[in-house]
Order: C-alpha cells, then structure tokens, then sequence
C-alpha cells in the first residue's frame, strides 16, 4: 500500500499545489500533454469545490463578482480543505476567513453575509423535531415554569449583525442587484428556520433574540426572561413565547 | 480473502431509468414520469432532514430508487471514514435501494479530499487494496454493491493492469458488480487512444449489473482534443453506439440516463431515457 499511498499524496500535492508539472514523472505520455492531463484533474478539482462553495454562498459571490469569488475559493480551498466525501459541511469556516481576509477587508458586511449564508444552509438540512406539545405545557404549575427547559427546533439559527444583512440578501436575489444603505442603522437580528422545507428569515426584537439565544445555550426558562427582559424591558414574553410555540420554532421543552 | 465465484448480478429491476436532481424534484412529483427507476447521488441525502430526504421518501413509494455514491474514496489509503459509511448504511435502510454504487477511483488522502473522481494505478498492489476497501464496505452494508469505471484523463505510468480487467477482477474477488459507465468508457478510450469496443469486450456479462449513459464535453486544446465527463448533454451517438454494442455483448442491463449540470427540462431526461429503451427493447426482440 505504500507505493500507492505516495503516488495519491503526491497527486494530491500538486493539484493543492496547482503544480501539475509536478505530477508528471507519475504519467503515462500519450498524444496529450502529461501536463495538461494533470491539468484537467486540477481544474476539475478546483471547478467542482468552488461551485460547491458558490451554491451555499450565491449572495457573496454576487457581491464579489466571479474573478473575485474564484481568487476567494482558491485559497479556502487550501486553507480550510473538504475533510469528507460529502460535502454539506465543506464551507463552514468562510466567515472566518473572510474576516482575516485583506484583500476582502472593504467589504465589512461580507463575513455576516457568509454567516447568514452557512445558516440557510444548515437550516435547509438539518433534522426534524417537535412539535411541542402545547396541552402539556399549559398544565405546568406556574410554580415550576421557571425551571422549564425549552428546546429549539434543529432546523433554526439566530444571525445578528450590525448590518442590514436581511436586505443585502434580498436586494441579491434579483438581477441586477438592488441598492441598500448601508448607514441606515439597520441592526440584524434574524431568525433564520426552516418553514414547510423552506429556509425562512424573520427579523427579531432585542428581547425575542435574547430570549432565542437563552433557549439555545440551555438556560432555563426563568433565567432566559430574566435576559430577554433585560434586552427589551417591554417586551410581552407570554406572547412571544407563545408565538415561537405555534410556529415550531421550539420544538419541546422538559 | 474469500475468492468468491460470480453468481451473476441479479437485476432487482429491469429497464431505464433516470437520475433525479433537486431542479427536477417538483416536476418528478407532478408528473410521475414514465421511467424504470430514479437514481440519487448519496451524499445529496446524508443531512439530517429537510426537502431533499422528504421528497426521497415520497418517490421510492412509486419508483425503485438507486443510491450512487461519489465519496466512499474507495480507492483511499487513509482509513475507511466510517462516519461515511454510517450514513450512507442509515440511507440505504432507509429507502431500501435497488442498487448502491460507488466508483473505481479516490478522492482523499491524509484526510483532505478532492472531491474528485481520481484514477488508481491499476497494480497487484491497488488490486489487493481495492479489493479489501470493497469487502469492508460490503460488509458494512450487508449488501454487494457496484463499481463504476470512472472517466480518466491521464494513465499512471505505474498501471500494469487494463482498467477493464482490473474491474472485473475485482467483481470476481469481492462479489460487487460493475456499473458501467458506456459514456466514461467512450470518454476514456477517445483520451488514451484506445478501442472502446475492446473494453466492452472484457466485461464479465454475468458481473455487469447496471450501465449509465450520459453526455461529456469536448474541449479543443493546444496539444489535443480531450473528452471531459461533464454530464451537461445530450448523449453523443458514437456513445449510443457503444451502448448498443454493450447490450448486443452483455444482453439487457437495466440503464441510467444522467444529467448533472445545466439540466434541461424533465422531458428532455425522459425522451433520452426512451431512445435507450429503445435499444434495450430491440435487443430483447432479437434474442427472443
């Protein structure tokens, strides 16, 4: 197995590389170029990865344009390689690369659009739950309400971002894109959940994102008002928790 | 290893069939097509919910349902990923598939993966190797599965083997089947100079359990013209020419027309999917 262990490192290497050249003692030369042969694999390689990227992030392609969102894919592709034959988690890490990125520093909103991007993109695969059942959380004692532990549904993320992000992704769904301010002073606070299989977004309150946020680090419910009350003094948490219970968005509770 | 005699690879359906891809789900569920079976790329299913296993559920209550694999990385030295094949062993529970295929190739080593349909050196040493990741992963699975000869686009000089006996060597010591891939035959031998009829030729009949048929892209460089498996046309007649010659060699094997890019209308799919059984019924007349 070592012979061959060594032949697949070192094709590996120089498609990652992008050196077919150094490829070329292991090839047979036959009409075509050794070169260009290893060429195609590398293009193939490359091509495949960065259209993968591109369908879980179409937004910040638009945004980038294509020269760019290549140049981008390349160097995620070796920074930050598929560890699987399958590829629903290749891409995870783009916000964070993006963020350390200086070619792409102007565009501030970029790593929170690549973060909104992977949510949609978990949202749409992840597994199903719930529903809660509402007639046995009606008949909890008030006095054990507080020490209630509510689970969120799989398929929900929360996105916040001092940025209009819920517009850049909706002015980018249309060709061309449409204009968006960036100094309006929109803060996002999204909920982004899976609805009849589709990926929606719906823009929370202070208070509803504190009281999400709560859910998902486990907290129990008494502590989990306490947070969003403090976020949101206003807020009405009997309806709000109300609301996330009708539309899925918790899926049970114990 | 246990040497085992081919028993001849069982069709559990007969006919042809299509590959179903998520801009066809709508359609397939609206118009219940006419076709044999639908086939999946595995790994399209591995999330934990949501659409794409919803709508699977929902067709294999009215087709047989294939599961095609392009990330075993079979041809691998780095340990089987088990997590993998876990799912892939979860899927095919779960939708009871006709038939589980996967290719003669790798894609990963030192845990970083190509993605990529890589080619083998054909050796004793890939040969033994090979042989052994396909029991393990037969045994996992409780079940044979299918290799497909991949399209290649360079030889290793190190392959001593032809790929085709290589196969079926394989076929031979493990129990799988081939899944061949007429198009990737026609591809291979136009990119190396070779006689597609020749490779079809040392097929073991008994062995082949599944064809595919698809459309490649010509690309005109410098140095040639190299033929590149892109599954975005039409199938090319000199590959519905193979494809005749295959069942004229090797009887009826059920048949899957693919599309993978740029996918035309469902009823382009279907028309393909006709013309080959078009050919796969003609070759049934004549041996009747």
């Amino acid at each position: 197995m070592h012979a061959l262990r060594e032949l697949q490192r070192s094709f590996a290497a120089a498609i990652f590389a992008r050196q077919p050249e150094a490829f070329v003692p292991h090839v047979r030369s036959n009409g075509l170029g050794a070169k260009d042969r290893v060429q195609i694999y590398q293009n193939n390689v490359f091509i495949s990865l960065t259209e993968a990227l591109a369908d879980v992030y179409p937004v910040v392609a638009k945004l980038v344009g294509e020269e760019f969102f290549t140049f981008l894919a390349r160097g995620y592709i070796r920074a930050h390689p598929s560890r699987s034959g399958n590829l629903h988690d290749f891409g995870a890490e783009l916000a964070a690369h993006l963020a350390q990125l200086p070619e792409a520093a102007a565009l501030e909103y970029l790593p929170d659009v690549a973060e909104l991007e992977w949510a949609r993109h978990a949202v749409f695969h992840a597994g199903e739950a719930g529903p809660l059942d509402a007639a046995a959380l009606a008949c909890v004692p008030e006095s054990r309400q507080a020490e209630l532990r509510f689970a969120i549904h799989p398929a929900t993320r929360l996105v916040a971002s001092r940025f209009p992000l819920l517009a850049i992704w909706q002015a980018h769904q249309c060709d061309p894109a449409g204009e968006v301010r960036l100094d309006s002073g929109d803060h996002d606070r999204l909920l982004v959940a899976r609805r009849d299989y589709e990926v929606r977004m719906d823009r929370l309150t202070h208070g509803e994102l504190a009281l999400l946020a709560a859910f998902t680090d486990d907290l129990a419910f008494g502590e989990a008002c306490e947070r969003a009350l403090a976020a949101e003094p206003a807020l009405d948490l009997g309806a709000t928790l109300g609301r996330f219970v009708a539309d899925g968005t918790l899926a049970g509770f114990d | 290893m246990a040497s085992r005699r081919p028993q001849g690879f069982s069709s559990p359906v007969t006919g042809v069939g299509i590959g179903l891809r998520a801009p066809h789900y709508r359609d397939v569920l609206v118009e219940r097509p006419d076709v044999a079976f639908l086939e999946v790329h595995s790994e399209n299913y591995f999330g934990a919910g949501g659409l794409p296993l919803a709508v699977l559920d929902r067709v294999r209550g009215d087709y047989p349902v294939s599961l095609h694999g392009v990330g075993l990385s079979l041809g691998a030295t780095d340990p089987i990923d088990v997590r993998h094949l876990g799912k892939l062993r979860a899927l095919a529970d779960r939708v009871q598939p006709v038939f589980v295929s996967d290719h003669l190739s790798w894609s990963s080593v030192d845990g970083r993966y190509l993605n990529d349909l890589l080619p083998l050196p054909y050796t004793e040493e890939s040969l033994a190797h090979f042989c052994r990741r396909v029991d393990a992963v037969q045994s996992a699975l409780g079940r044979p599965i299918l290799i497909e000869n991949p399209s290649t686009y360079l030889e290793l000089a190190a392959s001593g083997i032809p790929e085709a006996e290589f196969l079926a060597e394989v076929a031979l010591r493990t129990g799988s089947g081939i899944l061949l891939d007429v198009n990737n035959v026609y591809v291979s031998a136009t990119n190396h100079g070779r006689d597609a009829r020749r490779y079809i030729d040392a097929m073991p009949a008994h062995a082949v359990g599944e064809i595919h048929l698809a459309g490649f892209t010509r690309r005109e460089t410098d140095a040639g013209v190299v033929l590149v498996d892109t599954h975005d046309h039409l199938v090319a007649d000199d590959v519905w020419a193979l494809y005749a010659y295959a069942l004229r060699r090797i009887g009826p094997v059920p048949t899957l027309v693919e599309w993978d890019s740029d996918l035309p209308p469902l009823a382009t799919l279907v028309a393909e999917a006709k013309s080959a059984e078009r050919l796969l019924e003609d070759r049934d007349a004549r041996a009747a």
